[in-house]
């Protein structure tokens, strides 16, 4: 069967990008407003993740540098809400500027080795950090401001039911946005920050430094040759990553209400679940960190209780009711290996092989865009 | 596109071990998170006797001028008080995967549930049935209001034997403005005796705060003139609350501290440098604070630098998470003379055989292929019996059973667990008393019968009056 051709910004692409773009909204509005508190959470959760693994993406996706260190920056997000919050009274909301702007600090300062090695090398420089952080949090000298292995307290919104909630003419879109039920607040932010964080990825994907990111992680010589500056293009892209990867951090925070250097998320464990679910997903790709995290999220939360061989359905028993812990990690293991070998580009890769056998979006030739027509030359008097 | 390839293939070598760490999750290694008893005034109580088989139950009812939740405070006040019947969901989270935490902790959900199935078989509840179910957080508190909003959809009525304090620290916001009881949350931090502030908030353990003022008390009985001191602690949460409580005592019991030396929860290696520091200054005693398998590798390094250092033979005390025979048993000889702490019976140890509550829950977790956990998992065992302990007195009270007269019965609530020591009587009365557990019986373990003996009598001068 021949492939349906539909050309790039056509009606009927922009059809098809308007009903999904619909559902998503859909989706977006009706998690809050009509879920139960367990999916809301899940999907906070998925959020969480899902605006980290973006952040990696940019970097290690985009521009082919390696990092096992991004919890470090998930960290300085949460510490520096933590901090801000329970040592100086900050509102949460105002803390995720300064986290952005230290993050990225840090991250330029980090890029600096990446300037003059590459591959596993850097891997190790960053995995370094990842190490590091954490240690650092702890070191006593800076207790006073950390808390040190204690971590800090009351990083988190506080609500009471006499909160306002918000509606429009009866409806309210946003769930209870504070007080009754702090969750979809808690959804909003994290709804909020994947927002950001994706769109900062797409303007930066999209344009020029997109492109030089790209001709970065495919041929550095061949770049370097194009004009593009390898160091500030490096430092930026460690920079900006390692600022988005701090959002959700803050968001972690708030949402826990305490800060812990021994958290997953700001530990090695936590870099590595940030790059299993980029690769899973599809690195390189918008959509790629997306579906791995909620696949990711997904897969944690149904083989939950499969400890309980009860719980497990009954096709799948025989392969799980040996083991009384959940198997999750494991499964979602077992599919990074699987898909290495038949989608070595991730599920969003076999999704669009799979989609290019039925529809192809053909681009729009170069030049193709809105004519403007040339000013007529003024007719001489 | 070599770049990406290679985070591919870094990305499925990561995979493979987690994989494999998945896989081999069912590790037997074990800490004891002893569940602990206190003894308290129950003035101003009336006491209730009840003869169920081995739990020797003795509830209270608290009177009328007892301590009381507020529910204009819930978001739903009128679900607080509603009548619970028939069934009584009971949820809990703790880690089941993600290594060494889940490793250590598996045992805790075994003799929990195990209990909760004797309770049913016995109808401790009368007619009304039990459900139990505990979701993985894998020790992550990003994961565990995830595990706990699951489980109020599916309809928990109370929360119960949460592992980990910043866990715990993550749901008690939810768990306060829903007025879902949170009890018997299973970490000894100080901060679960905020009656005021989390009133459905409550902890089972001792504080680790007052355990390392029983270690400070028994020390300036051995050493009346003083002692040098060397801190010894796993550098998370756990160990700088003990480790800071102890700095702060020392001085009043005349001890000093000559050296201070951490190691990471997931250090895997001996602390070779860390004792050899120790060793260097020669104190006369050493106070460590490690976790699971960093007992045995402490007890073991400590042990060799001993024999290398003739002459030094420092006392070592140990915190109760490491007092498990299993572990002890494996650190061998270097685990003789130690001292520790406990409220629990040892239910390995020889002469507590024929003890009856013993007796029952060794045949109890044998005839449930829990034989091999039964050491470790007294802990899961006692936190159901207590939770169990709550409820029913919450469904004696004149108010029926409801979320709300679950917590009221647990802040006014005098019980002997049925692996207690003698003497032992778990209390708690309102904001005077916030802690349930708060006396602690010193011991010192004898590794060639593998027996605890104790030191002294049962210590209940720290008990909030």
């Amino acid at each position: 069967m021949k492939p349906i051709a539909i050309r790039s910004g056509s009606a009927a692409s922009w059809a098809i990008r308007l009903v999904c773009a619909a559902i998503l909204v859909y989706l977006a509005f009706w998690i809050p407003t009509s879920a139960s508190n367990g999916v809301i959470d899940t999907c906070i959760t998925a959020l969480t993740l899902m605006a980290a693994a973006m952040a990696l993406n940019l970097l290690l996706g985009y521009t082919g540098q390696i990092s096992i260190g991004h919890s470090a920056f998930f960290g300085i997000g949460a510490y520096t809400t933590g901090i801000l919050v329970s040592r100086y009274g900050w509102s949460p909301f105002q803390t995720f500027a300064v986290a952005f702007i230290v993050a990225f600090v840090v991250g330029a300062l980090v890029s600096l080795p990446a300037l003059r090695i590459k591959g596993v090398y850097l891997a190790l420089v960053t995995l370094a950090l990842a190490l590091v952080f954490p240690q650092m949090m702890k070191w006593p000298k800076l207790v006073w401001l950390t808390g040190g292995a204690r971590g800090l307290d009351n990083t988190g919104f506080k609500f009471t039911k006499q909160n306002p909630t918000y509606e429009i003419f009866g409806w309210n879109p946003w769930g209870s946005l504070r007080g009754e039920n702090v969750k979809p607040f808690h959804y909003w932010i994290a709804m909020v920050i994947v927002v950001i964080v994706y769109l900062a990825c797409r303007g930066v994907v999209k344009s020029r430094a997109g492109r030089s990111l790209v001709a970065i992680r495919d041929n550095e010589t061949a770049a370097a040759v194009m004009g593009v500056n390898l160091a500030s293009t490096k430092a930026l892209a460690f920079g900006l990553s390692a600022a988005l990867c701090s959002l959700p951090g803050c968001l972690s925070a708030i949402r826990t209400g305490n800060v812990t250097p021994d958290s997953t998320n700001l530990t090695v464990q936590g870099s590595i679940t940030f790059l299993i679910v980029m690769v899973v997903g599809g690195a390189g790709s918008l959509w790629g960190p997306i579906i791995g995290s909620v696949l990711f999220v997904f897969i944690t939360e149904r083989t939950g209780d499969w400890s309980d061989p009860d719980a497990i359905p009954g096709v799948l028993r025989p392969f799980f009711s040996w083991s009384n812990t959940p198997p999750g990690t494991g499964i979602f293991s077992i599919i990074l290996i699987v898909l290495m070998f038949v989608a070595p580009f991730g599920i969003v890769g076999m999704w669009r092989r799979f989609q290019a056998r039925f529809v192809t979006v053909v681009p729009r030739p170069a030049g193709t865009g809105t004519i403007v027509e040339p000013v007529a030359a003024p007719a001489e008097a | 596109m070599k770049r990406v390839s290679s985070a591919r293939l870094l990305a499925a070598l990561v995979a493979g071990s987690f994989l494999v760490a998945a896989c081999s999750s069912d590790g037997s290694s074990s800490t004891d998170t002893a569940a602990d008893t206190t003894t308290a005034d129950t003035s101003g109580s009336e006491t209730t006797a009840d003869g169920t088989d081995t739990t020797a139950v003795e509830t209270t009812v608290a009177g009328s001028d007892a301590w009381a939740v507020n529910t204009d405070d819930c978001i739903d006040p009128a679900a607080a008080e509603a009548p619970i019947e028939g069934t009584i969901k009971i949820g809990s989270a703790m880690p089941l995967t993600g290594g060494v935490a889940a490793a250590a902790f598996a045992p805790v959900k075994g003799g929990f549930e195990a209990y909760i199935k004797y309770a049913n078989d016995n109808k401790l509840l009368g007619d009304l049935t039990i459900e139990a179910t505990i979701e993985d957080d894998q020790y992550n508190k990003d994961l565990t209001p995830g595990a706990i909003s699951k489980q109020i959809d599916a309809g928990v009525n109370l929360f119960s034997g949460i592992i980990g304090s910043p866990n715990n620290a993550a749901v008690r916001d939810t768990l306060n403005e829903e007025c879902i009881p949170q009890l018997n949350a299973l970490t000894g931090s100080p901060a679960w005796g905020d009656v005021e502030n989390y009133p459905w908030t409550t902890g089972i353990l001792v504080p680790y705060n007052v355990e390392s003022r029983v270690y400070a008390k028994q020390l300036a009985e051995l050493y009346p003139d003083g002692a040098k001191v060397a801190l010894f602690y796993v550098n998370n949460e756990f160990g700088q609350v003990y480790a800071d409580a102890f700095k702060e005592l020392a001085p009043d019991f005349n001890l000093e501290i000559v050296d201070e030396q951490t190691i990471e929860a997931t250090d895997a290696a001996p602390p070779t440098a860390q004792i050899t520091s120790i060793a260097d200054k020669k104190p006369d005693v050493v106070m460590a604070v490690p976790l699971g398998a960093g007992c045995i590798g402490f007890l073991t390094e400590l042990a060799a630098k001993k024999a290398q250092n003739t002459g030094w033979t420092p006392a070592t005390f140990i915190t109760n998470t490491c007092a498990s025979s299993l572990i002890l048993g494996a650190a061998g000889p270097a685990a003789d003379g130690l001292y520790t702490s406990g409220n629990l019976k040892d239910v390995t140890a020889p002469s507590n055989a024929a003890d009856p509550a013993v007796k029952e829950y060794l045949d109890f977790m044998n005839a449930e292929g829990l034989g091999e956990i039964a050491a470790t998992a007294a802990a899961g065992w006692t936190t159901a019996e207590v939770t169990i302990a709550m409820i029913k007195q919450a469904m004696e009270s004149p108010d029926g059973l409801s979320r709300a007269s679950i917590i009221n019965a647990a802040r006014n609530f005098t019980y002997t667990p049925s692996l207690a020591r003698d003497g032992v009587v778990d209390t708690m009365n309102g904001a005077d008393d916030p802690f349930l557990a708060e006396s602690l019986q010193v011991l010192q373990y004898a590794q060639p019968t593998a027996t605890f003996t104790d030191i002294g009598s049962l210590i209940t001068e720290f008990e909030t009056k």
